[in-house]
């Protein structure tokens, strides 16, 4: 039998989050329906047996509710991380790729974007957007792709010096086709780590505009909107509307975090025998 | 990966400590100010003979004490405190005078004469004539930028004493805008008035630290009963803060909301006062269509008379108090409960076999999913709240409960103000209203010119005939009569038996946190607003 080793916990952890945060997403499907439900007659318990997370003050069931607002809060996550990272993978690459004139023109709308404090550009773009699911999806997406497509030039600057892209091009290879060919399989590890780090950014970007009230309607299970709404009883002492909501939250990025990390070292070749 | 899981706990402790931090930030600040006061007052221990009261926020006047940009005239109406008004409404709303001595109206609704007190000063010395009541009215007229003047066409100074108004059109009801409209001094009135207001009523402001407080004091020449509170303090603060301000002692009443209702607070007793501040959500009674701008205007379950019926006496408003209000709130039938212009043949009693059999007398058969349904149309409602009231989250909730027991599928979903308007044409929204004025049915069932009312598509043309004449009546008690009449005339009206174009639910207690050793004096019925009307008689508060 082989040796415990570095990369075995890695997919063992990789295999672990992936899981956790699938289940809690199908999860969230499945009670959709059920965390909108209002029962006055159970309004304001405290956690018990029959109510994991206990109730607020319309009566719902925050166990549930939890569940599908981080189940909705990856679906955005993924949505709007994906089309992210798509973005940083195009304008990356074409920046290094398409001569000056373009990488100045990239390079100014990255620095331009990145100057502008992100919450201020997102609650701007999820108002212009009519807020909702759709405001804060085009909102994040389109202000999380500027760190990566940062990385992104500066490997395909560092790529285009290398020997076997400038034997390619000796040999007569198009500039796209070495793209394709060459570079895009070499870059494909930094594009999935940066995927996934992304997760836990538009996650709690989109926890915060909600919770300012820039984001999805209040009736909808959002974590931001739990909390948001949890603040006002901390007073009374219902302690429980903002610990485990809040709680999960942290668990989820993390998880997020963890994967991106393992599958980095899995990637990685520097890493291949620890 | 570890820098980055502490940085995250470390940003969520920032966050607690901020939150935490906001919360705190009031009660220390109302400290420091009740320590001056009590140094201030010091040796007067015994008789103590100042106030402090906690509001929200929104309680706190943008534009200042200037009743041209909405101070007691507003949208929520409130006695001035620092201004004198011709008249005031008495605790059961009936009409009484301030400035005025006498009022009289012309035949035709068309002249107001009304003579006012000689011996009134405004606090910088000078007296307070005809003049300046004339000024303050064209002044109002021609800046108000949240109440109608346009019944007004000027008002004209006949001698020291006797002010004249001229109508655009007979406007029976003019004595309660009188009662809400402060008098300001003609010399001394600009631009900054709203900052350094001057009056002639029972307080001075003396001072006013925007975002935190205002200190009133009482004005020693004034001409009525001298006020028995001679400073009184507003704080204005968040919910919470109001309350940790209550529980660490430092303020003497403070607002408070029924969501609070079942904590107790040491020393301090839970006032709960009615109100007419009521909440209700329209139906729109006309069919689908779309008007120029492409909204929704209308909507077909709701144009079916028998379906408003149903849905008003399908709801049970002593449960929905119980849930959402903890009891504290009285059911609501009309716009304007218990006021003197109230018919009482509006009220129902829930009768949910009753609204069964109305729908199912209309054709809305149940279908498989339990849902009713006629020609196709699905029993189906869209309730709007404006996101971030959780009361009124809470009704529509609530109300998505008891209709689903009708077979009526309601959704609910929060709005902001922006596009609420719009949308209530075609869907029901759930609103607040309620003043101390009939104008309120004028307002909400009255038709407008393009011959449909402002807020959701209804219009009678028998209502809008009472509410004419109840405006060009030539007494008060005439028109409470025609006010009557427009609500139900024994053959058509707004309430069940008629078009029902509003669903009216409760209305609102108003809860405080008192000092259990404050005598609050008799409240009028507040209207909408939780806030200036609870001290519009702090002058007879009293320490026991």
């Amino acid at each position: 039998m082989r040796r415990w080793n570095g990369r075995m916990t890695a997919v063992v952890l990789f295999a672990a989050a992936v899981i956790f945060l699938a289940a809690v997403t199908a999860a969230g499907f499945g009670f959709s329906e059920e965390a909108l439900v209002t029962d006055f007659s159970r309004k304001n318990l405290e956690p018990g047996g029959a109510y994991l997370f206990g109730t607020d003050w319309l009566g719902r069931d925050m166990f549930v509710r939890t569940l599908t607002g981080l189940s909705m809060s990856i679906r955005i996550g993924l949505l709007s991380a994906g089309v992210s990272s798509v973005l940083a993978m195009l304008l990356g690459t074409m920046a290094a790729v398409m001569g000056k004139t373009v990488d100045s023109v990239i390079t100014w709308v990255i620095d331009l974007i990145m100057g502008i404090p992100h919450i201020l550009l997102l609650i701007l773009i999820s108002y212009a957007c009519g807020k909702g699911f759709k405001g804060v999806v085009i909102g994040v997406a389109l202000t999380h792709w500027t760190s990566l497509a940062r990385l992104i030039r500066g490997e395909v600057l560092q790529l285009k010096e290398a020997l076997y892209i400038r034997m390619a091009q000796k040999l007569g290879m198009s500039r796209w086709k070495i793209v394709w060919k060459h570079m895009l399989p070499h870059l494909f590890p930094q594009f999935l780590v940066g995927l996934i780090l992304t997760f836990p950014h538009a996650i709690l970007h989109e926890a915060s505009i909600t919770f300012l009230g820039f984001g999805l309607p209040p009736e909808q299970p959002a974590i931001g909107i739990i909390l948001s709404e949890s603040m006002q009883y901390l007073a009374m002492g219902r302690w429980w509307l903002a610990l485990f909501p809040g709680l999960l939250l942290v668990l989820t990025v993390i998880l997020f975090d963890v994967a991106g990390e393992s599958l980095q070292k899995l990637l990685d070749p520097g890493s291949a025998h620890k | 990966m570890k820098k980055k899981v502490l940085g995250i706990l470390l940003t969520l402790a920032v966050t607690v400590a901020f939150a935490a931090g906001c919360g705190g930030q009031n009660p220390s600040e109302v400290q420091e100010q009740t320590e001056n006061t009590q140094g201030e007052t010091g040796a007067a221990q015994e008789e103590k003979d100042s106030v402090i009261v906690a509001m929200g926020t929104t309680s706190e006047p943008e534009s200042g004490f200037d009743p041209a940009y909405g101070w007691g005239a507003g949208e929520h109406v409130h006695e001035p405190l620092i201004q004198s008004t011709l008249t005031v409404t008495t605790t059961d709303l009936k009409i009484d005078y301030d400035l005025a001595t006498d009022m009289q109206v012309s035949e035709d609704g068309m002249t107001w004469t009304v003579k006012i007190r000689d011996d009134v000063k405004f606090t910088d010395g000078e007296a307070l004539s005809a003049q300046d009541v004339a000024f303050t009215y064209n002044t109002v007229k021609e800046n108000s930028s949240v109440n109608d003047f346009t019944m007004l066409k000027e008002a004209v100074a006949l001698d020291e004493t006797t002010v004249e108004f001229h109508m655009e059109r007979p406007y029976s009801i003019w004595p309660y805008t009188m009662a809400i409209v402060g008098i300001v001094p003609e010399h001394a009135y600009s631009a900054a008035y709203g900052e350094n207001p001057i009056g002639s009523g029972r307080y001075i402001m003396k001072q006013w630290d925007k975002g935190q407080q205002i200190i009133f004091e009482a004005n020693p020449d004034y001409y009525g009963d001298a006020p028995k509170m001679k400073q009184v303090t507003i704080l204005f603060m968040d919910e919470d803060a109001a309350y940790a301000a209550a529980m660490a002692g430092q303020v003497d009443l403070a607002y408070t909301s029924a969501s609070y209702s079942d904590q107790t607070i040491d020393g301090y007793a839970l006032l709960a006062y009615e109100t007419v501040d009521n909440r209700g959500f329209n139906l729109p009674a006309v069919s689908v269509s779309t008007d120029a701008q492409g909204n929704q205007v209308g909507n077909d379950f709701t144009s079916d008379v028998q379906v408003r019926r149903a849905i008003n006496i399908g709801i049970d408003r002593e449960e929905m108090i119980a849930n959402v209000l903890n009891g504290y709130g009285t059911a609501a039938y009309s716009i304007c409960d218990k006021m003197p212009w109230y018919n009482e043949e509006a009220r129902v009693s829930y009768d949910p076999e009753g609204a069964a059999e109305l729908l199912d007398q209309a054709g809305w058969t149940v279908g498989a999913d339990g849902i009713r349904e006629k020609d196709g149309v699905q029993a189906k409602l869209n309730i709007l709240y404006a996101s971030g009231d959780s009361v009124r989250q809470a009704l529509a909730a609530d109300t998505q409960n008891q209709l689903k027991k009708l077979g009526i599928e309601v959704t609910i979903e929060g709005v902001g103000w922006d596009t609420a308007y719009t949308r209530a044409l075609g869907e029901p929204l759930m609103w607040g209203w309620g003043a101390h004025t009939p104008m309120e049915l004028y307002n909400i069932y009255h038709t407008l010119d393009n011959g449909t009312a402002e807020y959701s598509p209804y219009s009678n043309e028998t209502v809008d005939k009472y509410m004419d004449e109840a405006l060009k009546a030539t007494s008060l008690e005439e028109s409470y009569d025609l006010w009557k009449k427009a609500q139900w005339d024994g053959t058509t009206g707004v309430i069940q038996e008629g078009d029902i174009p509003w669903i009216w639910l409760c209305n609102i207690d108003h809860l405080y946190w008192a000092n259990e050793n404050l005598k609050v004096a008799e409240q009028k019925l507040h209207p909408h607003g939780h806030g200036w009307s609870i001290v519009n008689n702090v002058d007879q508060w009293e320490w026991q």
